[in-house]
């Protein structure tokens, strides 16, 4: 009786468990398991197990690149999504406390680019950069005498616009999680910085920033995962080139796999981006609280 | 003091405008070259605010590509997946907000997992079991794939609405006479209400945005999602048909940004709990 009673309680585990070992545990062990082995799409060539996945994988130059790209990116996106969350959550706060007009507005059309598929942020962002005439961007450099500027054909340029576009993106997030965090913040740690003769910069070096820390080290950990993970504004922006000067470590899988039609590799490529985010979960997982909080704040 | 006021309002409102414009003029663009016709297009100089509104353009897209079949499937997977989602992660967040057990936290950690890993792992294995099973480019196999990634965020959103509801409105619906189905759909779902709220539209946004799995999984263009569907139309699309291009993007975009802006403030709190991967 007790313990059917018990079964019955955990019985609401039961579709959940059973969704996440079907569909995502084995299919993820299957790619560890597919990334030792000679595969092609449908058949498993040899029986046996190999590591020629992987050493055929870092002894190429390739890699290096790819690699070299994803940690720019990556490190770009997230210092400018973080600072940028900052300045913007920064001007909101002092905009509300002053009670003036649109801060709704102002944190609208940040969040839009957060709402729109990545594929599509690729098409805007290739459409707004253009070097052909339709370009507006190029046009107004042109005429202001700057020149126009190959954002999409340069490897330098289309890794920078890679990273731009990422973070139109992406600084919603940061935005917002750094609002909520300044919004908590005690008022008198200002006040008392003010009064000590405290200019804004190092009111806002020694003061806030410090204050802010573990939200700040959330920020930092929950975007990281995200920035290593996309790919999609890059195929309809640059397409991970010219050359693979903007293939990062995700987009490089998909490639391989599914336009190069090399499992192999692409598989590989997977289990190294499988085993940062299961780094960073780790890192982010020491940051949260999880167990009996009652409304988990940041 | 109060003329130092004035000068800081003032900055903050040209820092408003600053922002507004850098965020909104790259869609304001696109919206821009929408409406224009080829000669407008490659008019110099280009014009924010065409001449002429060729409105004509939206017919237009609809009319040469598939897109209004893509909108059409997207809002079926997505409307499933949203279904399938609170259907399987409330009872198991209900669980993990009301019960005490010995693997608690190793089990949330394994769902937190799953939550911060990239779609792209599973894609490769799942397009070799598809295959195998004959069950690729069915609609109904990449809805159970959307719930699956959709169903750790979720859960964990979801623990967080139920743990601000106190334990004993519970006990009172147990007292009552509720079994703990009933507790949950008659007494904590209602009183969940905004937490659904913004569950249904992350899953929503969620779901509009996901790209690898339909690629993945769906070979017929006819039941391509969206976000699948509009890069197979950019890869048609010539500079010379840039326009067109504009009026799709802008198609693909306004159902989430609609329904972003009407329910904004149920997103903002569940955002500023941190409870999201982004």
């Amino acid at each position: 009786m007790l313990l059917s009673r018990k079964l019955k309680k955990y019985a609401f585990f039961m579709p959940m468990v059973i969704w996440l070992l079907v569909f995502l545990l084995y299919p993820t062990l299957d790619l560890i398991r597919l990334s030792f082995k000679d595969i092609g799409f449908v058949t498993e060539g040899s029986t046996g197990y190999t590591f020629d996945n992987f050493t055929q994988l870092f002894s190429h130059s390739d890699f290096y690149t790819i690699l070299r790209v994803t940690i720019i990116f990556v490190f770009f996106s997230v210092l400018l999504q973080m600072s940028l969350g900052f300045i913007l959550a920064r001007i909101m706060v002092a905009g509300e406390e002053r009670g003036l007009l649109g801060t709704v507005l102002v944190r609208t059309s940040v969040l839009i680019g957060w709402v729109i598929p990545g594929v599509v942020v690729g098409i805007i962002w290739n459409l707004f950069l253009t070097e052909s005439s339709t370009g507006i961007l190029n046009y107004w450099l042109n005429t202001w005498g700057i020149g126009r500027v190959p954002f999409l054909s340069d490897p330098t340029w289309a890794l920078i616009s890679v990273t731009v576009a990422n973070v139109w993106r992406g600084t919603a997030a940061s935005m917002i999680m750094q609002y909520a965090g300044l919004k908590v913040l005690p008022n008198e740690i200002h006040e008392a910085a003010i009064i000590d003769g405290a200019s804004f910069i190092q009111e806002t070096l020694y003061v806030t920033i410090p204050a802010m820390k573990p939200v700040l080290y959330t920020n930092l950990v929950l975007i990281t995962i995200k920035t290593v993970n996309t790919f999609d504004s890059i195929i309809s922006l640059t397409g991970g080139g010219p050359g693979r000067s903007t293939e990062v470590l995700a987009l490089s899988s998909y490639l391989r796999v599914f336009r190069q039609f090399d499992l192999g590799s692409g598989a590989s490529i997977a289990v190294i981006l499988f085993t940062v985010n299961l780094l960073m979960t780790l890192v982010y997982s020491r940051l949260i609280d999880f167990d009996e909080e009652k409304g988990r704040t940041v | 003091m109060r003329k130092k006021d004035k000068f800081i309002n003032i900055g903050i409102y040209i820092s408003y405008g600053i922002i507004i414009l850098t965020f909104l003029f790259p869609l304001i663009w696109i919206i821009s070259l929408s409406l224009k016709d080829l000669q407008n297009l490659f008019a110099v100089p280009p014009k924010i605010i065409p001449d002429t509104f060729a409105f004509e353009n939206y017919n237009r897209v609809f009319r040469q590509s598939d897109l209004g079949g893509y909108l059409i499937n997207s809002v079926k997977i997505v409307f499933f997946s949203i279904v399938g989602t609170l259907i399987i992660s409330v009872p198991a967040a209900f669980n993990f907000s009301r019960l005490r057990f010995k693997f608690k936290k190793g089990m949330l950690f394994g769902v937190l997992i799953f939550q911060m890993m990239s779609p792209l792992i599973i894609a490769i294995p799942l397009f070799r079991y598809f295959n195998a099973l004959g069950i690729q480019d069915r609609h109904w196999s990449v809805i159970l794939i959307y719930i699956a990634i959709e169903i750790p965020f979720q859960t964990w959103l979801l623990k967080s609405f139920f743990d601000s509801i106190p334990q004993s409105i519970d006990e009172a619906a147990e007292i009552d006479g509720c079994t703990r189905l009933q507790t949950l759909t008659k007494v904590i779902l209602p009183l969940s209400a905004p937490g659904l709220a913004s569950s249904i539209i992350f899953a929503g946004i969620h779901g509009w945005s996901q790209f690898i799995i339909p690629f993945v999984l769906l070979d017929n263009p006819d039941l391509y999602p969206i976000s699948v569907g509009i890069l197979n139309y950019q890869s048609t699309v010539e500079t010379i048909s840039t326009h067109l291009l504009a009026a799709a993007s802008i198609i693909s975009i306004i159902p989430a940004v609609i329904l972003f802006i009407a329910m904004q403030r149920f997103i903002i709190g569940a955002l500023t709990a941190g409870a999201v991967k982004g």
